[in-house]
């Protein structure tokens, strides 16, 4: 455990370095930390303005934000930002992906396995593609599809109660229905620039990513991080089976439905500020899990640590590796996750039931 | 047939079901036709049948996994349907046939599992959380493996493991869906020792769908014969384990051994029905 939270704190703090000093404009260590603790950033009014957004300064009669030097810009406007919204959609991810092994008591399910994905997705490209004027709510757009798609899934799968089989098997179908259509929608397109822009979004990518995004996804993180906190006795207690759970007098389907919902949101709102980012939510529980067990708390903790670290990490790559040409970190997951992935396929012979 | 309107009496104790039916889904045949069934209180209550027979759907039913098409279970005069998921839970207790426990999780984790009905939300486990803990281990006789992951014991010793999650529950009734079908001989002694000693020492209402009647001949203070759905045969052991019963609930002929050392008595097989028996 405690291994897991140290590994986890360094790999995110030499990742975080990295972002911010290296790139198209290079600092030195030494000058990117004097960024970073420019004294004319840490001040209420530039802070506030940053972490609340102008119209909270404005209402709060803050002075003007100070002119800062272009090193402190790029370091707080850019580099900063992005990096916390990393840690963000990371912590929210593997929380996710957790929660959502845990109902379905399956390993191989994760944040998208329910439709979450494919549901965001569709609804997003619909905006991108049909109705542009909605480019500005996105991330509502996101979520109500992938609370749309969710809910089918469980209408789909609900006979007599849920079984966590029905609920895979209704979320790859409505998976594949949605993928279709983001696929038609695709030919449909008319400018190429939308459908690259919808593609990038698709890969999942944390380009451009700023404070607004940072304002965007910190109120759900927190919630989605407390809810999971608190709900670790009920996944521990579903994964001795439905019978069992209900024996000891859980209200399964209550539970169940209440901890999809916290997964939803945990999920949906990463997908809102960065895109479909794959792997993450499946593969950190996994590396969590083999050093800590399955007993949710320990494994929750864990991977509120692990995600963030992996997720800034992968960033790293895709910003830096191919430079001037960034990545979307969507692919970094996706190729450095799926290999990873297999190896653990291969190492274990048991795999797949939890 | 329907009884549903019966008012509650809450002086009344016991369990009880009263024109169960049964089925899975509608369009499928019943499985339990309109039978009633009272548990005797403070007993060991064996359900017996050939597979098919209902007995473990009865047990479910009793223990509100199922919901009956008609009739009620009522517990203590009032019907369970009426009870909260919690407040059954602190009375009832029930251990299924086949159970898989999450890899790495500890004896004593899955015990404390048995604690979820005691918890309010939020709160963390009290000092009588903790002695029911400590007592159901001790009971089990597994005090010494609570640190051991349960997926590495034996069959045995799992089964005991579950059986004192479930005793952690605290619960007057505990009902066992066939807790020795897949254990060795010795295992099944360890675990219907153990659940001798709940009724006896603890007092414990058990109801338990068993297989071998010669398990049920020995430890049971109560049998009822199921077939087809239907409760053909019910009493003593002695009363319900016949050749005549034996013939018509199983098809089966049977001598009724009378072991002199022990004084126990002992079904033995000798072969298929001569006249299959379908009308009672």
């Amino acid at each position: 455990m405690v291994v897991v939270i140290a590994g986890a704190c360094i790999v995110a703090a030499v990742a975080a370095f990295l972002q911010i000093s290296l790139g198209a404009y290079d600092m030195s260590w030494h000058k990117a930390w004097s960024a970073l603790t420019d004294p004319a950033v840490w001040q209420p009014s530039v802070l506030v303005r940053l972490l609340c957004g102008e119209g909270t300064a404005h209402a709060l009669h803050l002075p003007d934000a100070p002119t800062l030097a272009t090193s402190t810009l790029i370091v707080w406007n850019v580099r900063l930002p992005r990096i916390l919204v990393g840690l963000m959609v990371g912590a929210n991810l593997a929380l996710s992906g957790t929660i959502f092994q845990a109902i379905t008591r399956n390993e191989l399910a994760s944040p998208y396995l329910l439709g979450v994905s494919s549901g965001a997705g569709l609804a997003v490209l619909l905006g991108l593609m049909v109705y542009p004027v909605l480019g500005a709510h996105l991330p509502l757009l996101a979520m109500l599809g992938g609370s749309a798609a969710f809910l089918a899934v469980y209408a789909i799968a609900w006979h007599h109660g849920t079984s966590p089989v029905r609920l895979i098997l209704a979320g790859v179908i409505i998976g594949a229905i949605a993928g279709s259509l983001q696929t038609m929608l695709f030919f449909l397109a008319k400018d190429l620039s939308t459908v690259q822009n919808a593609m990038s979004w698709t890969v999942g990518s944390l380009t451009g990513a700023g404070w607004e995004q940072v304002r965007m996804i910190a109120p759900w993180t927190l919630v989605s991080v407390v809810l999971g906190l608190s709900a670790t006795r009920y996944l521990d207690v579903l994964l001795l089976g439905d019978p069992t759970a209900s024996a000891l007098g859980m209200n399964v389907e209550r539970v169940r439905f209440l901890l999809a919902a916290t997964a939803i949101l945990a999920a949906s709102s990463a997908v809102a500020v960065s895109g479909l980012i794959g792997f993450v939510g499946l593969i950190v529980p996994h590396i969590v899990r083999t050093s800590v067990g399955s007993a949710h708390r320990r494994l929750i903790v864990g991977c509120l640590f692990a995600g963030p670290a992996l997720l800034t990490a992968a960033d790293v790559l895709a910003r830096l590796a191919f430079a001037p040409v960034q990545v979307p970190v969507g692919i970094v997951t996706g190729v450095l996750g799926g290999g990873f992935f297999l190896y653990l396929m291969r190492r274990r012979r048991e795999f797949g039931k939890l | 047939m329907n009884h549903k309107a019966k008012p509650a009496n809450a002086t009344e104790t016991g369990l009880h079901g009263d024109c169960l039916t049964v089925r899975y889904d509608r369009g499928l045949p019943v499985v339990i036709d309109g039978q009633s069934i009272a548990i005797p209180e403070g007993r060991i209550t064996a359900l017996i049948g050939p597979n098919g027979s209902g007995k473990s759907t009865l047990l479910k039913t009793l223990a509100r996994q199922l919901t009956p098409e008609t009739g009620q279970v009522v517990l203590d005069g009032r019907d369970i349907a009426s009870l909260s998921r919690l407040q059954f839970a602190r009375r009832v207790g029930m251990l299924f046939q086949e159970n898989v426990a999450p890899a790495g999780l500890t004896i004593e984790d899955l015990v404390y599992h048995g604690r979820y009905g005691h918890r309010r939300l939020f709160e963390s486990f009290t000092p009588e959380d903790r002695a029911a803990v400590e007592h159901a281990l001790q009971m089990a006789d597994i005090v010494h493996l609570r640190h051991r992951p349960v997926g590495r014991l034996s069959a045995g010793q799992k089964q005991l493991a579950w059986i004192a999650m479930a005793l952690a529950q605290e619960t007057q009734y505990l009902f066992l869906d066939e807790p020795t079908t897949f254990l060795d001989l010795a295992h099944q002694f360890d675990v219907m020792d153990l659940i001798h000693k709940l009724n006896r020492k603890l007092g414990k209402t058990v109801v338990l769908v068993v297989h071998d009647l010669n398990l049920a001949a020995r430890y049971a203070d109560h049998i009822f014969a199921l077939r087809e759905g239907r409760i053909v045969a019910y009493g003593t052991p002695p009363e319900v384990l016949t050749v005549e019963t034996l013939r018509s609930v199983f098809d089966i002929e049977a001598h009724i051994v009378r072991d002199e050392g022990t004084g126990l008595f002992f079904c033995v097989p000798t072969g298929k029905a001569r006249h299959t028996t379908t009308e009672l």
